[in-house]
């Protein structure tokens, strides 16, 4: 009897050690290899002969239609393809049919530990692995550009192809609204930070000085004696986690000006920027006062959306106002005379003048061609196509003489059929022509050539910023890599910081600020701040040397 | 020793047996094989806690690390931070909601069958079936300055105007009583299941013996429960570390977080959002671990208090 039990147990150990070793080879194998895969391209054979000065897609003689998988790191991306206007102009011209899959950071993960990879790949991190990585699995654009289509080079913006170079010296991903320094001074892109207030309160309160902190905090008493209703001063919502503090460190820095590198080039830590602490102990004596509430701290986004759309504060230092477009602009058609005005104010106590931010030059959405790209020459000739002039227009604008007209001086605006669509039925002007929403690889040049891109709401706003932008491109992505002891420690230090900056508002006294911000530099310095700056200034001369600047 | 019976003998009397219970094994079968495919298959996905683990290796090349997570983990004292908030977290919730769903039961239980009844039972199970999504929002809106909470202390005359989700020292309160106020209803049911079980004849007995409402309840009604009473506790033990994730990430905010950062919301941070995934794992594997010992101690103990069986 004791025989047959140790011959059980022997058998089921044999039995589990097979389903391990089953189990670990299914999860081990299929990346294994594309790791180690170099990126062979197939021959173009007799389909087209490579010409400088034409697009490929205008010469590929490829029958059939090419079939694409574009997986896209979004829930909200509409998967829809060729029943729009636009993708039905984009899937004639480039005899394409693509199936668009959409999904969150866990399937992206899946699709790397699956191997399984789709043909094309939009995500938006640039500091993540997948694309500090993606010399692993996707293709380098330049190979491709030099193989199927040199056009895109004509297209492709030099300074963004430079900016996503790897240590191979290759690019992989290409993002939509790269901003290169030129695009800061042309004009064509606007700032989308302003310190705003209601223009019945602005009016009312006689349009004093709040450019100081003195002035502001007279201002928002002011403010509270006449409109008992109002909040007098607000801020964008703060992430619950402590991962954005809405617009009360980096935007109300910006504002003031405050540098972004030191004298030397190293980073600054801006946080601790005397400067700002001088206005953070004004907003502290306007919380205090009962002129910040501390629901505001709590609020979400949707909550803010709510008070702006409602009017509820009197003054905002809102960043990003385009994302509150929609709200600004219901405001102001309920309440004209009452609608919010870009003014002057919070600006520096040393005389510096604000230097505002737009997307940089690593853009937002980032797009790959995967190494299992079933056609990659059908890839690079999208890519192209959606860069150049032609397919700019059409993801903007829609078809000329159909959507919008050209006028001689190059203004662009809608036909008379198309506003109707888009004032009367938005879900149709989305469902059946999808302007403006085809954005892998949108630039804000092409909003500027018409009136119509943005909400009315904005524009004094986005013309109180003119000449207020300044490139920051070499501070960018330079946190430390995931999953470094440096970057758990950054994330110790960025929780710390929003906790001591709320307490900082809700100080009872200036004395207590201080106590809170040398409390914050102790901390710092306990969690490793040296290293994670070395990494930060290694990240930085790296970026400028990328960028040519010295 | 037992005459043992040639192997292919025994064989076909295993078979012969299957093939009677075919009903029941085709029920049974795939719930086994969801198990392993779901539950057994994904274990080695742990082993990137002991690896140095990112998205663009598989788990397979990734390279070894040995006990490293661990070791960070152990210095780590956010880590710690918040596995004392969890215990603190759910030690209040324990406390309140373990309690608190048996006095309801039993009063429910007590009260005569009617539209009263129902009507009590429905309210109570209400909050249950909302999302803490849409919960949380009403307690930040309730807990702001102008908020229920503060409007019903200033007609006491306690004169406040702050905003509470900003203190973190009433978080864990906070967290505790709106989870027992959600779900306190909705645990009666088990208990209500039971009770309904119960011999009417035991309470007639008891009444023909003089025993009044309270000695019924206490010597009829809690002793038939006592096995379903213990293994809710032990569920309820063993799941101390697993505090509530959704409810965390919907009430925490930047100056509550120090009390409010569960070890759920930790790994979710650190895994998810930072892409620290072998580091995320260890805390996780470890938290099971202890999860498990906390299981088998309490089956411990209540298998003492239960005559020697064991519930489980």
């Amino acid at each position: 009897m004791e025989k047959a039990t140790v011959k059980k147990m022997v058998a089921s150990m044999c039995v589990a050690i097979v389903f391990v070793l089953l189990v670990s080879g299914c999860g081990g194998s299929s990346s294994k290899d594309s790791k180690e895969k170099t990126a062979k391209l197939p021959s173009l054979g007799k389909r087209y002969t490579l010409d400088k000065a034409e697009p490929a897609w205008k010469l590929d003689t490829k029958k059939e239609t090419t079939k694409l998988t574009w997986y896209v790191n979004a829930d909200w991306w509409n998967t829809e393809f060729g029943t729009d206007m636009i993708t039905k102009k984009i899937k004639e011209d480039l005899n394409i049919d693509i199936e668009f899959i959409v999904g969150d950071d866990t399937k992206l993960n899946t699709y790397f530990a699956g191997g399984d990879m789709p043909d094309i790949v939009s995500i938006f991190d640039s500091n993540s692995t997948v694309a500090r990585k993606a010399n692993t699995w996707a293709y380098p654009l330049q190979d491709l550009a030099d193989k199927y289509d040199p056009y895109f080079y004509d297209v492709a913006s030099k300074d963004t192809l430079n900016w996503y170079k790897l240590s191979d010296n290759k690019t992989y991903g290409y993002p939509d609204y790269s901003n290169a320094a030129a695009d800061y001074k042309s004009g064509d892109i606007y700032s989308r930070d302003a310190f705003i207030i209601r223009q019945d309160v602005y009016e009312a309160i006689g349009k004093p000085d709040m450019t100081t902190p003195e002035g502001f905090v007279k201002a928002m008493k002011l403010i509270k004696e006449k409109f008992p209703d109002l909040i007098p001063f607000g801020f964008n919502d703060f992430a619950k986690d402590g991962s954005s503090n809405g617009s009360m460190d980096g935007v109300i820095q910006d504002m003031l000006g405050v540098p972004y590198t030191d004298a030397d080039g190293n980073y600054y830590d801006r946080n601790v920027d005397k400067d700002y602490l001088a206005w953070i102990k004004a907003f502290r004596q306007v919380h205090a006062d009962g002129n910040i509430s501390d629901d505001s701290f709590t609020d979400d986004g949707d909550k803010f959306k709510e008070k702006v759309s409602t009017g509820k504060y009197a003054t905002m230092m809102i960043g990003s106002f385009v994302n509150q477009g929609i709200a600004l602009q219901e405001f102001a058609t309920n309440n004209p005379t009452e609608k919010y005005i870009a003014v002057d104010g919070i600006q520096s106590t040393e005389g510096n003048e604000a230097t505002l931010t737009q997307a940089g030059i690593s853009g937002w959405m980032i797009n790959y061609i995967s190494q299992q790209c079933s056609d990659p020459a059908k890839a690079i000739q999208i890519f192209t196509y959606l860069q150049s002039e032609e397919g700019q227009m059409l993801t903007n604008f829609g078809i000329e003489g159909e959507t919008y007209t050209v006028a001689s001086d190059g203004k662009v605006s809608y036909t008379a059929d198309a506003l109707k669509v888009q004032n009367e039925n938005p879900e149709a002007w989305q469902k059946e022509y999808r302007i403006g929403e085809f954005i892998q690889f949108g630039h804000d040049k092409y909003k500027a050539l018409s009136d119509d891109s943005y909400v009315e709401a904005v524009k004094q706003m986005q013309e109180w910023g003119t000449d207020k932008l300044e490139p920051q491109f070499a501070t960018e992505n330079i946190g430390p890599d995931a999953g470094s002891q440096e970057a758990r420690a950054l994330s110790a230090i960025q929780t710390n910081w929003s906790t001591t900056l709320v307490s900082m508002l809700r100080a009872k006294s200036d004395k207590e600020v201080e106590q809170l911000i040398a409390k914050y530099k102790k901390f710092e310095k306990e969690n490793s701040i040296q290293a994670i700056n070395k990494v930060r200034n290694e990240k930085i001369a790296e970026n400028k040397k990328k960028l040519g600047i010295k | 020793m037992v005459k043992k019976e040639p192997i292919n003998r025994r064989l076909k009397n295993y078979w012969e047996k299957f093939g009677k219970q075919w009903q029941l094994q085709s029920m049974a079968i795939p719930g086994v094989v969801y198990m392993i495919i779901f539950n057994f298959i994904p274990i080695y996905g742990l082993v990137i806690a002991f690896k140095n683990y990112t998205v663009i290796d598989s788990i397979g090349n990734a390279d070894w690390v040995g006990w490293q997570n661990f070791e960070i983990v152990m210095k780590d004292r956010y880590f710690w931070q918040s596995v004392v908030n969890t215990l603190a977290i759910s030690g209040l919730k324990l406390l309140f909601g373990f309690v608190l769903p048996i006095i309801i039961a039993i009063m429910i239980y007590e009260l005569r069958a009617g539209v009263f009844k129902r009507v009590i039972q429905t309210i109570s199970y209400l909050p249950h079936f909302l999302s803490w999504i849409i919960l949380g929002g009403m307690l930040i809106t309730w807990f702001s300055t102008t908020g229920m909470i503060n409007q019903l202390l200033q007609m006491f005359g306690i004169v406040t105007q702050q905003n509470h989700m900003l203190d973190a020292n009433k978080y864990w309160w906070i967290a505790a009583l709106s989870d027992v106020w959600k779900e306190a209803g909705w645990g009666t049911i088990l208990y209500l299941a039971v009770m309904s079980k119960i011999d009417p004849t035991y309470y007639e007995a008891a009444k023909m013996d003089g025993a009044g409402r309270l000695r019924q309840v206490w010597s009829i009604t809690i002793p038939m429960m006592k096995s379903i009473i213990s293994l809710n506790f032990i569920l309820a033990v063993s799941g101390l570390f697993n505090s509530n994730l959704d409810q965390t990430l919907v009430l925490m905010n930047s100056q509550n977080q120090q009390k409010s950062e569960v070890i759920n919301s930790y790994v979710y941070r650190l895994g998810l959002q930072q892409g620290d995934f072998s580091y995320a794992t260890a805390v996780g594997l470890g938290v099971s671990i202890i999860s498990v010992l906390l299981l088998v101690v309490t089956n411990l103990v209540t298998k003492k208090l239960n005559d020697n069986k064991s519930v489980l």
